[in-house]
């Protein structure tokens, strides 16, 4: 995808798009290679051994699929994590494979002729495009916030997945609002799933996803036709059913309790667990651990920082990067102050009336007493 | 991952302000009534200082029976060190924990290897339950429990099994569970002093106080 | 739990409201920091039952003994916790009814001896025997104790002692003196050592009272019996009577400070010692100006000191520990000083010191006599414990340990006698 040629030929052009392995072919990739790609991305999925020689035939007869990309309230960081890997893979022919027919960091047309091909691939390919966001959708104030060609995202959004088969949305502010979302949320953010109610959805969060985890699912749609199993945040469970920690190479340090209490002390140097410098690993899944970052190099923990959580929703919100999972939020200082003296007025006050009941005060009970005597040895007769 | 976050914030901030309050209130509530004193002349020998002793040797005494009720008293001893030193050592000394601490109060200690405090916790949960069993068994027990009684029991182990569950990741997804765990810590912490676990802090006083006694008399502690 | 409280006695007319509400409020009165920390702590591990003579002879868990004070808790809960506002707004603790009062009547009195022996294995270090004889000041003031104790206190208030009327105490001593032959001072204008009595000792033990007057003729000590203070055996102490503890306390010190003694020695009676030595500071208002102590303390003293010498008995003894002298006292080397004085073999019981068992009659309960059966069936407890000794004689320093043991002994006939340490010491006085 360093080159979109193929995708502004798609724009102009109608033709019956090439099958992938024709282009692999004109672009002289051995066959072995394609076996090998295939059931690399089957086994990250976690696909039976057998699926990799479906899922290879599948993909080699799949045509170009036409995608439309929109980008909304984000940082192009998802963008970036795609495009910027270090040598160019079997995945960035995926890429190139697909038909980006609107992507605004991509696609060399801009302005009306942008917006026009847009709406020209949604026509050709209606019910059959794949609509990719990433970026949050801001609704306050009629959504002014984010506005493309004079249109809200909004707009956008809801004339663009009308016809789409499917909706994938990638990165965290796609998936789940993301930092514009974050406390206080001025541009009344929200992720697409709250949009798309109606339409096969794929959250592919992270803060930026991995992209191999892009390419396999989008791989899986390829060769199945179909989107793959989701958990409850409609995530890949292939990619996102495990967290960092259950695969993390810290986990035996954690495991018997060595753990870093700085960034440069003893423990640090010697790889221990990095819990207690907040790291989010248990509770983020994703595949960090095991796919790792920029081509297998390594991944966060890996280069001595902890997990942020980032495929998590609010993981900006959970009260800081470097607390431990352990602590909770917010600070108790003057809560546990007013409590303080709450309670000791309330002890005060308590032992003040018994003291008081042990004088007089026991005589205005005595009327009391007897009624709720009396009741008492009623209900026990 | 939202139940989380209530567990780790509101529910885990208000049990906190409920416990401090609670504390409080019950405590100074009993200190604060009238102290009934009985100027009797202590036994020959015994000064006030000695009285003082003999306070904090109630409270040191009464961690083990005396020899003549060894016998007697043998199991629920023996059970009640092994489930309360591992409280100790679950709560206090398990590295996830520390870092609670440390965040609340900026205090913080060596950990014990998580393995070892996981096993721990395994005796502990089981010693909690053996305690359950026999004060259903026991006669006297029985007659004497409340709702109290079994309701302190279970938000006691309530955090030791969501705790262990969270540990080995059984039975749902790791924040559930941990979210659980927090929520059962809260649970506890809300209870504890308004039921009869506040013999966490009780005891100082009504051992001490029956040690002095004692002592002002030169009598057995 | 259904509560059957057949045996309840009461006295007065009072109406049923009006007893709860004089229950209440003297339980509440009872109430001041440390007891309230008791109430508080109990972490119901049924231990005390374990150390219980009445659990542990009958194995009913009714006489555990913290569930012996259930009203006296539920009075603590409702009116002076620190909940307690909220427990009487939501009605949560409900008010204690006549019918818990009765019920738990037998529990306060004839099942408890205030021996605190359960007070010594309590985990939470609660002084449970303490709390029953609290919760006993409520009791009475509703009047709801057993009728034998009522009897007593009735006839103490009108006579200042439940053995006899003060005008004819001097008479008495007459006819002991005679009896034994021994000079017994009476009524002395002053005296350094002002001698008391326990009842017993103008009734089944009056030896004792030749004996102790033999002891104190032989060292020449400056001392006497009065008429209107002689009384040491505090009914009102065991009764849960406060205004006669106080009276008989009152008049005990200040028949002291009249004939300006400086010593005042208690009779061999448990309850006294805990009555005038512990208690009487809260009646004076400070600590007594005179030096209580108890004829087991005396005689050691004088056993010590050399003052006496005594001619070696060379038998084997056990001595059976009165609750209120040494668990409760504090005085348990004394005894077993003059008994090895005595030349006596002593052959300690299994539990002994502070942890010997009660005889099973002390806290009015050997008064008591529809407890009888409850007590003859304690009583078990201490003969096997003696008989494992196997020693010859049993030793107290208590008339009413002796008297109880004297009884159940006789119940069971078994031929064992009890031997009083007074008894013992004058006995082998070498003169
Ligand atoms: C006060 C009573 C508490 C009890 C009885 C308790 C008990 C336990 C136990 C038995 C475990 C399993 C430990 C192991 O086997 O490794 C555990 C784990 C845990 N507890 Fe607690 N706990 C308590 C308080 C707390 C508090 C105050 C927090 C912090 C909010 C906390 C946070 C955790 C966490 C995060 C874990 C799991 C850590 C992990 O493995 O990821 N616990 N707890
Ligand atoms: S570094 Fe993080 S993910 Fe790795 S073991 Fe430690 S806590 Fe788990
Ligand atoms: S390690 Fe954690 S924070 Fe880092 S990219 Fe992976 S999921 Fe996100
Ligand atoms: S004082 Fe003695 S008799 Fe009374 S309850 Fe305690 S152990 Fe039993
Ligand atoms: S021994 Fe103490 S703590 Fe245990 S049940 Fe009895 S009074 Fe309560």
């Amino acid at each position: 995808m360093t080159t979109n040629s193929s995708g502004k030929k798609n724009l102009t052009t109608g033709r019956q798009p090439e099958t992938l392995s024709d282009m692999l072919q004109r672009r002289g990739v051995s066959r072995r290679a394609f076996l090998k790609y295939a059931a690399m991305t089957a086994s990250l999925m976690a696909l039976p051994p057998t699926m990799a020689n479906v899922m290879a035939a599948n993909l080699a007869r799949a045509r170009r699929q036409s995608v439309i990309w929109l980008s909304f309230q984000e940082c192009t960081g998802c963008t970036e994590s795609l495009t910027r890997s270090m040598r160019p893979t079997l995945e960035d022919l995926i890429f190139d494979f697909i038909s980006l027919d609107y992507h605004h960091t991509l696609q060399a047309v801009s302005g009306h002729a942008a917006e026009e091909a847009r709406r020209n691939a949604m026509k050709e390919n209606k019910g059959k495009y794949i609509v990719i966001v990433d970026g949050s959708v801001p609704i306050k104030d009629g959504g002014i916030y984010s506005m493309i060609a004079g249109m809200t995202n909004l707009q956008i959004l809801e004339e663009t997945v009308n016809d789409a088969f499917a909706v994938v949305a990638v990165g965290t502010c796609a998936a789940y609002g993301g930092l514009p979302h974050a406390d206080p949320n001025p541009t009344g953010a929200v992720p697409i799933s709250d949009l798309v109610k109606d339409k096969p959805l794929i959250n592919l969060p992270g803060c930026p996803p991995i992209p191999e985890v892009m390419s396999g699912t989008l791989s899986y749609v390829l060769s199945f036709g179909k989107i793959p199993e989701l958990d409850h945040l409609a995530r890949p469970l292939s990619f996102y059913g495990e967290t960092i920690h259950d695969r993390c190479y810290r986990r035996p340090f954690y495991d018997r309790g060595l753990f870093a209490k700085s960034f440069d002390d003893e423990g640090a140097r010697k790889g221990w667990c990095l819990y207690e410098l907040g790291c989010k690993g248990p509770v983020a899944y994703n595949s960090c651990a095991t796919m790792k970052w920029n081509g297998g190099v390594s991944f966060p923990i890996q280069s001595g920082h902890g997990c942020l959580g980032c495929s998590e929703p609010n993981f900006w919100d959970m009260g800081g990067f470097y607390k431990p999972l352990s602590t909770g939020l917010g600070n108790m200082g003057s809560a546990l102050a007013g409590a303080a003296v709450a309670g000791a007025a309330l002890g005060g006050g308590s032992a003040w009336l018994a003291r008081k009941h042990q004088g007089e005060y026991m005589k205005n009970l005595v009327d009391h007493e007897k009624d709720k005597a009396g009741q008492n040895s009623k209900k026990e007769n | 991952m939202e139940l989380l976050e209530f567990a780790r914030g509101p529910a885990l901030q208000s049990a906190m302000v409920i416990f401090v309050a609670g504390v409080l209130w019950r405590i100074i509530g009993i200190l604060a009534l009238p102290f009934i004193s009985i100027p009797s002349r202590a036994r020959k020998g015994v000064l006030p200082e000695g009285e003082v002793k003999g306070w904090f040797e109630g409270i040191w005494r009464r961690m083990w029976p005396h020899k003549s009720f060894i016998r007697q008293a043998l199991f629920s001893t023996i059970n009640g060190h092994v489930y309360h030193i591992g409280l100790f050592v679950v709560v206090f000394l398990f590295a996830p924990h520390i870092a609670f601490i440390k965040d609340l109060t900026g205090l913080s200690w060596a950990s014990l290897p998580s393995n070892l405090v996981n096993a721990v916790g395994v005796v502990t949960a089981a010693s909690l339950i053996a305690a359950l069993i026999h004060r259903l068994t026991n006669p006297v027990q029985r007659l004497i429990s409340t709702f109290n009684d079994y309701f302190s029991w279970f938000v006691t182990l309530a955090p030791v099994l969501t705790g262990l569950l969270a540990v080995s990741h059984l039975g749902a997804r790791y924040e559930t569970l941990l979210a659980i765990h927090l929520l059962s810590i809260a649970l506890l912490l809300i209870w504890f002093p308004f039921g009869k676990l506040m013999h966490a802090f009780l005891f100082v006083v009504s051992r001490g106080a029956t040690g002095a006694r004692m002592k002002h008399r030169g009598a057995q502690i | 739990m259904s509560l059957t409280a057949k045996k309840a006695d009461q006295q007065g007319d009072l109406s049923d409201d009006q007893r709860i509400i004089n229950a209440m409020h003297t339980f509440v009165n009872d109430f001041g920091l440390t007891a309230a920390t008791y109430m508080e702590s109990c972490v119901k591990c049924g231990l005390c039952a374990q150390a219980c003579q009445f659990y542990v002879t009958t194995g009913n868990p009714k006489y555990t003994p913290i569930g012996k004070i259930r009203p006296f808790q539920q009075a603590y809960d409702r009116h002076m916790g620190p909940f307690a506002p909220v427990y009487r707004f939501f009605n949560l603790v409900p008010a204690v009814t006549l019918k818990e009062l009765k019920y738990w009547q037998e529990l306060i009195y004839d099942s408890c001896t205030l021996c605190g022996r359960c007070t010594l294995i309590c985990p939470m270090g609660i002084d449970i025997a303490e709390l029953v004889k609290e919760a006993r000041h409520g009791m009475f003031e509703a009047g709801l104790i057993p009728e034998r104790l009522a009897l007593m206190d009735r006839t103490t208030v009108a006579w200042g002692s439940p053995a006899t009327p003060a005008e004819d105490f001097a008479e008495i001593i007459e006819e002991i003196s005679q009896e034994y032959d021994v000079p017994i001072n009476v009524d002395k204008e002053k005296a350094n050592i002002l001698v008391t009595l326990a009842p017993a000792e103008l009734g089944d033990h009056t030896k004792a009272v030749a004996d102790m007057a033999k002891i104190l003729n032989s060292i020449d000590a400056d001392w006497t019996l009065c008429s209107d203070g002689f009384e040491a055996s505090n009914i009102g102490f065991i009764n849960g009577d406060l205004a006669l503890q106080k009276k008989l306390t009152m008049k005990l010190i200040e028949t002291a400070q009249r004939i300006g003694a400086k010593t005042l020695v208690l009779p061999e009676c448990g309850h006294a010692y805990g009555a005038a030595r512990w208690e009487a500071a809260r009646w004076y208002g400070g600590p007594v100006p005179v030096n209580v102590v108890h004829m087991t303390e005396f005689l050691d003293d004088l056993v010590s000191t050399g003052k006496i010498k005594l001619d070696h008995v060379d038998e084997t003894a056990s001595f059976h520990d009165p609750c209120q002298l040494v668990r409760r006292g504090g005085v348990t080397k004394a005894p077993r000083q003059i008994m090895e004085a005595l030349g006596l073999d002593l052959i300690e019981m299994e539990d002994s010191g502070s942890f010997g068992w009660c005889c099973g009659g002390g806290g009015g309960v050997v008064s008591n006599t529809r407890a009888d059966k409850l007590r003859h069936k304690v009583f078990d407890l201490k003969k096997k414990q003696f008989e494992e000794t196997g020693a010859k004689r049993l030793v107290t320093a208590c008339g009413q340990c002796r008297i109880t043991l004297t009884m159940g002994a006789k119940h069971i006939n078994w031929n064992q006698e009890t031997d009083s340490l007074l008894e013992l010491v004058a006995n082998n006085l070498v003169t």
